[in-house]
């Protein structure tokens, strides 16, 4: 055999697993209920329940916020998040948060806000806060 | 029903507007022109097809500069009646930001991108020679895909192209005073640009960026070119010096990007794997691997295929980057990608055009491509170059393939979401293909073109290998970096190795080979900037994690609780964090910042200070009081320590600092009073001290206030004693006057104190001083985070050392392209 045909056998190789790792790392949007089953991370998508409590008070911890959200089936539950409450996070349309259920209790480490742009008032604006720096 | 408008300012944009169709015009007849100049006229020396190509280029040139300085008129004159300056800018920006809205909308990038197009092209007219014809038919069809991307003219009921010229009142917002004829008299300002681009890399990254992503149409061009005229062979030189350019400029635009961040925005760091990031080093990463395989095939023969599938696809994915930013599908996986401008199918169509030419000239030569039918050697230098640009191209296929999620999602009609940890997901597999290619441009150093002497490559590359293994074990146990993940470990002996190889072919080329000098350069620049995100990246500290005042919450999983990384500090209370002692001093503003003094100290075991500074981390309101915040970042020569404020009093901007100057209301900040009775020299504790009554003042003053001879005034000297052992002096005022008695109360806001002389007692010769405390959470407070990157400076140094190794090559290949 050819040392390109060997070489090329390899290139499709790693192409191959490439795939399957980006396919296996790849996560799925799901709702809490869904979330409640596994014990991996993944992505729920909602709009945070605006009546509900919503505590974030720096003075006692400057890492907790938590509020509840509404997922696209209408199921609600408490969000906690390590970190501060994102700014205008009241406006915000729509959530999506990744993490994992803890009990009963939504643990997001990333929420991604969709608001109404501040500056151009046709457009959504999407803003991203983690709770961790991000480290390799 | 047609409403006169009053006050609107119409002939810039309709000259601006009359400007976008001459120059989509005169791009398509430049196209048409040297299209067949190239078929037509072929082998004629003059040509009327190419005098006329060059003339549409020409106009459509200063078209394109009309439009601009259309745009910068309407925008510096503040003209809101324009969607875009009404969208993008206001009254209050700084002239030099009116530069950076200028780009801020998308169609402004594409005017960029066209204007830099435009330039590139007048080079090669002038340039070019022979290639002139075939190479500008390809310019100018993308200079009429760009022009059609601003055109925003209706045809057949279906708007092409966005143009920065529309009317406020046409953009389809809905609001019932544009029936008003004076609708204008409403519209005072801008909408005014997001805090977080008010920065002054945002008035040169783009354009950098932008001549990066256009310079890529040059090899492009040369290859189509190429191998339409059949001149296989030919175009791959002057491709090369132009690769390089494009590499060169893209690379810095890229990088300049990743500075902007680290410096002004708060995600923490300065690469966050954004699909927009990801985006503009496809086309890095595919044109560094062509210009490797054109090297490659100029040397040796091998590789043609390679090198022009290299070359094509860099400009596809240029258009591909385009459509992933522009065409609003990242949604909800990007934060800073644009929302559709209902250009979604135009940029498809701009990316497939460009495809479909690649696909259709690669079949049609196909037969007569010179591909080598021979193996290469397997010590041999072509070979390695070879495999290094396959991985290079595989590193793209990656990033392309995870980036690519709501593509694939939108395709498919799948659901899948991108990976939960998707910054570690791209590290790990993305340090993986950097080991690879890193050993690669390490060891292809010491083997040479067709056939080198075996023993002689094993016995060099293995004693700079071991060297390197040495110099990493060294780096990795001094900087930490070997309690990451192996295969950082790896990529960071990889860096090493080809740093070290790289310096050797220096030393020679100072030797006399100095034709070498450049690409060692530019790989010694590629291995210490990884190497310095390896460091910066993987060993940042958290600085702010010290936990006193945080108050644990029940219910915290181990794992979410390592990530308490923002710190809460009270104003003027010191706290320990790290290596220093941290004080939030105080705010100030300076419209429209709103600076947080924080100082830090450093002392040592003796109590001296050992290093004190200030930053001032600032926060950004803007009218709908959202807040931008931005760190500030001490610079040192091996570290940074970089800080911004997460979190403020959510009453505001208010409560800081000038607490309260309702005096009715401003009891309420406070808990109960207490009033104590003392004599002169007496103590009084409070939760946080104690303060000492030093002595009665009898010509006591107050501002405002003339005291006449009945009057009397009698202040209080009083000595705070904060909690942090500093002195604060007090002297509230007791007064009679005019048979009533008032007193004037002091504040001491940094011990958050009020203190009142509220009654003297004759008889015992005793006074009563009233004590206001302000209870805890009603203290001036920030949160805020702060990062330590160690290293950082390897990460732009090596920057710079590499756009000095392209410089060095591009002179090189300039000088071979005269000798040929």
């Amino acid at each position: 055999m050819k040392k390109s045909a060997i070489f090329g056998l390899v290139v499709i190789a790693v192409a191959i697993a490439v795939i399957i790792s980006v396919y296996s790392s790849s996560s799925t949007y799901a709702t809490f209920a869904e979330a409640q089953q596994t014990s991996s991370e993944l992505h729920v998508i909602g709009h945070f329940s605006k009546g509900k409590e919503m505590v974030y008070d720096a003075t006692k911890d400057a890492n907790y916020f938590s509020f509840y959200m509404k997922d696209n089936k209408g199921e609600e539950r408490k969000v906690v998040f390590t970190g501060t409450k994102p700014e205008d996070f009241e406006r915000s349309e729509q959530l999506v948060l990744t993490g994992q259920m803890v009990g009963s209790e939504f643990h997001a480490s990333k929420i991604l806000m969709k608001c109404p742009s501040k500056y151009t008032q046709d457009k959504l604006e999407v803003t991203e806060v983690k709770a961790k720096q991000a480290s390799i | 029903m047609n409403t006169v408008f009053k006050g609107e300012h119409l002939l810039p944009g309709q000259i601006g507007q009359f400007f976008i169709v001459l120059s989509f015009g005169a791009a398509l007849l430049s196209f048409i022109s040297y299209y067949f100049a190239t078929t037509d006229d072929a082998g004629k020396a003059d040509s009327s097809w190419q005098r006329l190509g060059r003339l549409g280029f020409y106009v459509n040139s200063v078209a394109i500069v009309g439009m601009g300085t259309c745009l910068f008129y309407v925008l510096y004159n503040h003209y809101f009646e324009y969607h875009y300056a009404w969208a993008y800018t206001s009254r209050s920006l700084p002239v030099y930001y009116l530069v950076s809205g200028f780009w801020n909308g998308q169609e402004g990038g594409f005017l960029l991108w066209a204007f830099w197009q435009g330039v590139l092209g007048n080079i090669l007219i002038v340039k070019a020679k022979s290639w002139e014809r075939p190479v500008m038919t390809v310019v100018a069809l993308s200079q009429v895909l760009l022009a059609t991307m601003v055109l925003g003219i209706d045809i057949f009921g279906k708007r092409i192209g966005s143009s920065p010229f529309l009317l406020l009142r046409n953009s389809g917002i809905e609001a019932p005073i544009f029936s008003q004829p004076n609708y204008l008299d409403f519209i005072k300002d801008g909408q005014g640009m997001n805090p977080s681009l008010q920065n002054y890399w945002m008035v040169i990254h783009p354009p950098t960026l932008f001549l990066g992503f256009a310079s890529i149409i040059v090899p492009f061009a040369y290859a189509v070119a190429g191998l339409w005229q059949k001149r296989y062979k030919e175009w791959v030189q002057p491709a090369i010096s132009y690769a390089l350019f494009g590499s060169m400029i893209l690379g810095t635009g890229v990088i300049m990007g990743s500075f902007w961040a680290y410096e002004s925005l708060n995600f923490g760091g300065f690469w966050a794997w954004d699909p927009v990031e990801n985006g503009s080093i496809f086309p890095w990463l595919t044109i560094v691997a062509a210009l490797h395989v054109l090297i490659v095939y100029k040397n040796s023969g091998h590789s043609y295929f390679t090198a022009t599938f290299l070359v094509l696809i860099s400009f596809v994915l240029v258009w591909y980057t385009s459509f992933l930013s522009r065409s609003g599908i990242l949604g909800e996986s990007s934060v800073h990608a644009f929302t559709d401008l209902g250009m979604f199918w135009q940029l498809v169509i701009g990316i497939l055009i460009f495809l479909a030419l690649s696909i259709f000239v690669l079949v049609w030569r196909w037969k007569e491509l010179p591909i080598t039918k021979k193996d290469e050697e397997t010590y041999s230098r072509e070979f390695w170059m070879f495999v290094g640009a396959v991985f290079l191209g595989l590193s793209c296929f990656h990033l392309i393939v995870v980036t690519s999620v709501p593509v694939w999602n939108a395709m498919f009609g799948t659901k899948i979401a991108p990976p939960a940890d998707a910054v570690k997901h791209y590290n790990v597999i993305q340090a993986s293909f950097a080991f690879v290619i890193t050993l690669l441009t390490g060891f292809t150093q010491f083997l040479k073109y067709k056939k080198t002497d075996i023993t002689r490559f094993f016995i060099t590359t293995g004693v700079y290998f071991v060297f390197a293994i040495l110099v990493t074990v060294l780096v990795v146990y001094l900087t930490g970096v070997y309690r990451l993940n192996f295969v950082f470990n790896l990529m960071m002996c990889g860096s090493v190795y080809s740093v070290i190889a790289n310096g050797k072919v220096l030393a020679d080329a100072f030797r006399g080979k100095f034709k070498l000098a450049g690409a060692a350069v530019a790989h010694i620049g590629f291995g210490l900037l990884l190497v310095g995100s390896i460091i910066a990246a993987g060993t940042s500290k958290i600085v702010s994690e010290n936990a006193s005042g945080v108050v644990n919450v029940q219910g915290f999983d181990a794992k979410a609780g390592n990530a308490r990384e923002n710190i809460m500090i009270y104003k003027n209370t010191p706290v320990k964090m790290g290596d220093y002692t941290v004080t939030y001093l105080g705010d100030s503003i300076s419209s429209p910042y709103h600076f947080y003094r924080v100082n830090y100290k450093k002392v040592d075991a003796t109590g001296k200070v050992v290093e004190e500074f200030v930053l001032k981390p600032k926060v950004q309101a803007s009218r709908d009081a959202g807040m931008a915040s931005s760190p500030d970042t001490k610079h040192y020569l091996f570290n940074d320590l970089y800080t911004h404020v997460t979190a403020i009093p959510s009453e505001g901007f208010a409560m800081q600092g000038e607490a309260g100057h309702d005096e009715g209301n401003d009891d309420k900040n406070y808990d109960e009073p207490v009033a104590h009775e003392v004599a002169i020299g007496d103590t009084i504790r409070y939760r946080d001290g104690f303060m000492i009554v030093k002595s009665l003042n009898k010509q006591a003053t107050v501002q405002n206030i003339p005291l006449t001879a009945n009057d009397v005034a009698i202040g209080a000297n009083i000595e705070v004693h904060g909690r942090d052992g500093k002195v604060y002096n007090a002297e509230p005022v007791f007064m009679i006057r005019g048979g009533n008695v008032f007193d004037f109360a002091r504040k001491v806001d940094d011990a958050g104190l009020k203190l009142r002389f509220s009654r003297i007692n004759p008889e015992n010769k005793k006074v009563e001083i009233t004590v206001y405390q302000q209870p805890q959470n009603k203290r001036p407070w920030i949160v805020m985070r702060a990062i330590s990157f160690p290293y950082i400076n390897f990460f732009w140094s090596g920057t710079i050392i590499m756009v000095i190794g392209f410089l060095l090559s591009i002179q090189r290949r300039n000088k071979e392209l005269k000798t040929v």
